[in-house]
């Protein structure tokens, strides 16, 4: 009977993953994958009118900023790291020669005048609009112009301005380990990394549903499962499948890291030269958790992730193998798949949601509840809103529940998959929860 | 041999089967018939060990049946059991390996069953790809691939034309000859009648007619009488103890209520010019929708 399970489990992987279904969905996932992470350099591997160089025309008419104007907007660009030039050509005619020669052209035409209330004042001309990151970095140029105008005329010393307009400097404590920490760095981490990392639970669950769903159901309405049954128990063929589908998402789960590990070696070996290179990227988020605390929880909060995810996937994988025994046509199997898949989607809204209601009772208690604590749990735990006790209270209720599946579900299970009843499916569910074996 | 002994089981108050008893020995095509509904597959499900009776036992061989013994049996369902997506080859590797069989052992037997039905080359094809008439082979061939000490044979031509029907027929026989014990279900009496030595009549779950079939025909007390020539069915009609009179194409069929009739239907067509003149005994259709019939009004 052992030989049969395996060899059940066998067939049921290979059913999925030797399919020309399987390849498919894994190159384009790949694709998709590594794509998005390169989006960027795609972008400008075809081209485009973002990567033109800007050519400014500067007519200085207060005849002393033309010089610190350059300087600041060489400055500006290196810091920027801009993909492009811009450069700069003084003009020495009127402003509307100025203004007849860009109608003629691309250029931008850069006007600087004195001003007795603010030192210096700068209008911008173009005949068509410049691009966002261009006109950003002549702002910013025409601001430090400004500024090194300013110094020289008033005679402040540069470190003395430095010090009156830098921000004030923050040193933050907090005493409680456990303690909500209010840093702004969990907003970006909340608001950015985590919802990505969610992402591939969210869509491996989905895999999974599907899976078992699937496979029972095509069993049960080929009547295929009379013969199965006959052979082997109804405890068997269960477990096999639940087995089978949580090798697959977990294998699948593994080649969506594998996919990103390739999308980002290919994003930082394109991109090694700049300042937005992937190890600075990773660097700045690692800053952001650093700065939030997380990261000397990293640990904890990776391994109860795991726990989680892994008990949950089991409890998913039993409760849709359950319901898809009562099913006996696919629109069933669709009414069974819709809730299973909007408790799921409402755990991963809630768990985005986290850093923006911060201290919700309901979002806390819905954390300790299965198949949304795998979601909320790790989002509460990176903010500092629960600890591990609470953590293991969701364990704890995960573990209880799928013995209770096991236990109940069993018996639905067993009564199910030989039920062809043409009553409605969540009569026949409730009617097979009541009968005895 | 398969002994089913006081068998009930109910779904919740419906009482599917009620004391359901019978024998099929070695080598002994039994009959398992009745109306949709009447417990046949419930039955069947309980012999396979899929359900557990609530009373009564159910023995191969002197040993309950379960998974330990499943193996031995073979089953041949009314809707056709196939994975679809599946090739005529990988579904009988994946059917045998559940019944204990090796893969050699399975390839070796599906291509002498191939070869017999006719249907070698679709062994690789997709089983969707078939017709209904070579899917039934399939099935059949999934059925009987572990050489089974008994078999379950629900409706086994269902879909099948005349020539098929014969293949399958020789098939069973075959079978049979080589001792294995057959149960057989199917509306199409003519079927039964062929094969079964024994048979079981169930409605509602109840037992209405059970025993060899040659001692049910016998008992039975009506009869008919084929008659071809000149009479005249108002005539005929008018003598106690005729039913009926059915005029075909061929002949004259009278319905007799027992066989002390036949004398009566003699005299009163002696003197016309008549070619044939033969009685015979009901057939099981005609058992079977009286006796269906019967439990019904009651």
């Amino acid at each position: 009977m052992t030989s049969k399970f395996w060899y059940l489990m066998k067939q049921s992987l290979n059913k999925k993953i030797k399919t020309k279904w399987f390849l498919f969905a894994n190159i384009i996932l790949a694709f998709v994958i590594v794509g998005l992470l390169n989006l960027d350099s795609i972008i400008s591997f075809f081209g485009g009118d973002f990567s033109t160089d800007v050519e400014i025309i500067l007519l200085d008419q207060s005849k002393k900023a033309d010089e610190i104007f350059k300087t600041s907007l060489e400055l500006t660009k290196s810091s920027l790291d801009l993909d492009h030039e811009i450069i700069v050509e003084n003009f020495l005619k009127s402003e509307k020669e100025l203004e007849k020669e860009l109608k003629e052209n691309h250029k931008v035409g850069i006007v600087l005048e004195n001003s007795s209330d603010h030192y210096l004042k700068a209008k911008i001309i173009s005949n068509k609009k410049i691009d966002t990151i261009s006109y950003q970095v002549i702002v910013q140029a025409l601001n430090n112009t400004k500024t090194q105008v300013a110094i020289k005329e008033t005679g402040i010393a540069s470190q003395e301005l430095q010090k009156i307009t830098s921000n004030i400097s923050i040193e933050r404590l907090i005493l409680d380990n456990d303690a909500k920490t209010e840093d702004e760095a969990i907003s970006l981490i909340m608001g950015t990394v985590f919802p990505t990392l969610i992402l591939p639970f969210f869509m491996l669950v989905i895999f999974l549903v599907q899976m078992i769903g699937t496979e029972i159901n095509e069993e049960k309405s080929t009547r295929s499962m009379e013969i199965i049954i006959s052979n082997v128990s109804p405890k068997i063929h269960f477990f096999s499948k639940v087995l089978a589908s949580n090798i697959f998402v977990l294998l699948q789960g593994g080649l969506l890291i594998l996919y990103s590990g390739i999308g980002l070696l290919i994003k930082n070996s394109t991109q090694v030269t700049t300042n937005s290179s992937i190890t600075n990227q990773f660097s700045s988020i690692w800053d952001s958790m650093n700065q939030a605390g997380i990261t000397n929880r990293l640990p904890m909060i990776i391994l109860a992730t795991l726990v989680l995810m892994i008990l949950s996937f089991i409890a998913y994988s039993l409760i849709a193998g359950i319901l898809a025994s009562m099913t006996v046509n696919m629109e069933d199997f669709q009414q069974i798949q819709t809730p299973i898949m909007m408790i799921c989607l409402l755990g991963y809204y809630l768990a985005i949601m986290v850093g923006m209601f911060d201290g919700s009772i309901l979002i806390r208690v819905l954390s300790y509840i299965p198949f949304l604590s795998c979601l909320l749990g790790p989002a509460l735990l990176v903010v500092g809103e629960i600890g591990l006790i609470d953590i293991g209270v969701s364990i704890i209720l995960l573990i209880l529940l799928i013995s209770f599946m096991i236990k109940y579900g069993l018996k639905i299970y067993k009564i199910g998959i030989l039920n062809y009843s043409t009553d409605k499916m969540w009569k026949r569910l409730y009617k097979a929860a009541r009968m005895k074996e | 041999m398969l002994t089913v002994k006081e068998i009930s089981k109910s779904y919740g108050n419906y009482l599917a089967v009620d004391r359901l008893s019978f024998e099929v020995k070695k080598g002994e095509i039994f009959g398992l018939l009745g109306e949709n509904g009447a417990g046949k597959t419930t039955t069947f499900r309980m012999i396979m060990g899929l359900l557990e009776p609530n009373s009564g036992t159910i023995t191969l061989d002197g040993k309950k049946i379960d998974y330990s013994i499943t193996d031995q049996i073979g089953f041949v369902t009314e809707e056709r059991s196939l994975l679809t997506k599946l090739t005529v080859k990988e579904q009988l590797i994946y059917y045998g390996i559940l019944k204990g069989m090796t893969e050699e052992t399975i390839l070796k037997r599906l291509d002498e069953w191939l070869e017999k039905f006719g249907i070698v080359e679709y062994k690789n094809r997709k089983i969707k790809e078939l017709s209904k008439g070579n899917q039934q082979k399939i099935q059949f061939i999934a059925g009987i691939i572990n050489q089974p000490k008994l078999l379950i044979l629900d409706e086994p031509f269902s879909g099948l034309d005349p020539i098929n029907v014969k293949m399958f027929q020789e098939a069973i026989l075959e079978l049979k000859e080589k001792g294995c014990s057959i149960i057989f279900s199917s509306h199409q009496m003519e079927h039964i009648e062929l094969f079964c030595e024994k048979l079981v009549i169930l409605v509602k779950g109840k037992v209405v007619l059970s025993g060899y079939l040659k001692e049910i025909k016998k008992e039975y007390r009506k009869k008919n009488i084929l008659i071809q020539g000149e009479i005249s069915i108002d005539k005929l009609k008018k003598i106690p103890g005729v039913l009926e009179v059915i005029s075909t194409a061929k002949e004259y069929q009278v319905k007799i209520e027992s066989e002390e009739v036949v004398d009566s239907v003699f005299q009163a067509i002696s003197k016309n010019k008549i070619t044939k003149f033969v009685v015979e005994e009901a057939s099981l259709n005609e058992i079977f929708i009286e006796k269906v019939g019967e439990s019904y009004d009651k």
